[in-house]
């Protein structure tokens, strides 16, 4: 196992360098002992906005057509919320992030904040901001275990951002909302998703964060959707416009130098460190890994974490059952990321071949970077 | 006087460590085995005799002694406003 425990971008606290090693040490022990340091929570799949690349479902329709278990169950009650908070807690949970569909549209967001700070949780919410009015923001401001907001944009213009939701006006109240939570003293990140419409966007969408003193985050893997259609993936950036991005607006992210990926350091933090439950009580590995361990309407969490076959498969994942990541090459590229794969293949041992691209992008990049340092090195005099 | 922990700070305990994080400072704490006890104690009121008699049964330790430990931990936890309120009765 290396120093650091893998961490999901999700469900990493906001929290400056210093407390970042703490953090870490906690995460490492998590792992190690297995115990579900961080969850998150899908409180409603409702959402306020139509982004064209929504992993949940296709948002031109009127929603997913089934559940696991074949019927539509409803979304959970505010009473099974609290009574699963109160599992997590018990179980060791400490790293809280609630999700949606846009979670602010979420019927039961305040009392299950209520809930979730009596019972000591760090929480962080994951918003597209559109709702963050001024009343909000402030009541907001008052949970002293609100560790920040991690808010979606997709452009650094209305008319980009605006295209990508299919709401006029989106745009204008996502910055705004960031705008408010800065103002009532709250951290938050803009997480920048990097999409073919919006690629020349992105160093104007990290300038604006940086502006206001807000940080960011980037994602580029766009996954196929958990009711099984693929029409997001249509919104993927091109090889063209990563190969100019990570020479550009996203040098800083590229890998400085290929790291070494070995068996310690291969598997990523679904069911040791990380679980997640949706909005209709599937607990999960990660909520955008839809691979359904069971269900906290049937089962208790504890019994579900402990001895789901799904949880028990993933921890005994050796490197050599990932039949093309093993022996690739730009492994230590590669985001590895579960989502992307379970989606596209089913398998959460399975690949997405457009995630391979990207790291084969990042390696060549980062190659690129060293052999231009190598001949300014060599024609420096002296 | 009687001391609190602040109710609303996230906090969890792992093997003999305790974390405190403090989102409105970004700070996060690290307690080791005592601090972590006398934080956990905390969860109620409880004055200076009250977290000496409670550590000095507990580690076996002589009253004098934890007494100077539990006062520099709350003086501690009061400087970077881990407690409720300023204290009570």
């Amino acid at each position: 196992m290396g120093t650091e425990a893998p961490l999901c971008a999700d469900t990493a606290v906001i929290a400056p360098p210093s407390g970042l090693a703490i953090v870490g040490h906690l995460q490492r022990q998590a792992y190690l002992q297995t115990i579900p340091l961080n969850a998150s929570l899908e409180l409603t799949l409702r959402c306020n906005l139509r982004c064209l690349h929504c992993y949940n479902f296709d948002r031109d329709t009127d929603g997913p057509a089934c559940g696991s278990d074949g019927a539509l169950a409803p979304e959970l009650s505010l009473d099974e919320i609290c009574r699963v908070l109160g599992e997590l807690r018990e179980a060791g949970t400490l790293f809280l992030a609630l999700t949606g569909g846009e979670v602010l549209s979420a019927p039961h967001l305040f009392p299950v904040m209520d809930r979730a700070r009596e019972l000591g949780f760090a929480v962080q919410l994951l918003s597209n901001g559109t709702m963050l009015r001024p009343g909000v923001a402030a009541r907001l401001a008052g949970y002293r275990n609100l560790t920040g907001v991690s808010i979606s944009v997709y452009g650094a213009t209305p008319e980009v951002h605006d295209g990508i939701t299919q709401v006029r006006g989106s745009w204008r109240r996502t910055w705004a909302g960031a705008d408010r939570l800065r103002a009532q003293g709250i951290a938050v990140r803009m997480k920048v998703i990097v999409m073919r419409a919006n690629a020349h966007e992105v160093g104007a969408m990290r300038g604006m964060a940086e502006a206001r003193g807000l940080s960011t985050a980037v994602d580029v893997n766009i996954t196929a959707r958990n009711d099984g259609t693929s029409g997001s993936v249509a919104t993927r950036a091109t090889e063209e416009q990563l190969v100019e991005l990570y020479r550009g607006a996203l040098a800083d992210l590229a890998p400085k130098t290929g790291h070494v990926v070995d068996e310690a350091s291969f598997p990523c933090n679904c069911a040791r460190g990380n679980c997640a439950i949706s909005s209709r009580g599937d607990v999960q590995p990660c909520i955008s890994v839809p691979w359904v361990a069971g269900n906290i309407r049937r089962q208790p969490f504890a019994e579900i974490w402990r001895s789901s076959p799904v949880f028990q498969q993933i921890r005994g994942f050796k490197m050599a059952d990932y039949p093309k990541c093993a022996p690739c090459p730009d492994k230590a590229f590669c985001s590895r990321d579960r989502s992307a794969a379970y989606n596209a293949s089913g398998r959460y041992t399975g690949n997405d071949p457009f995630v391979c691209s990207v790291a084969g992008i990042a390696r060549k990049v980062v190659e690129e970077r060293a052999a231009a340092a190598a001949v300014s090195s060599t024609a420096c005099p002296g | 006087m009687t001391y609190a922990r602040d109710p609303g700070l996230p906090h969890q305990k792992l093997d003999e460590e305790t974390i405190v994080i403090d989102p409105r400072t970004r700070e996060v704490h690290l307690f080791n085995d005592t601090a972590g006890r006398i934080w956990e104690l905390l969860a109620s009121p409880r004055s200076v005799d009250d977290l000496t008699a409670a550590l000095a049964d507990e580690y076996e330790a002589p009253s004098d002694e934890v007494r100077a430990s539990v006062e520099e931990t709350l003086g501690w936890l009061r400087d970077k406003g881990l407690l409720a309120g300023r204290g009570a009765g």
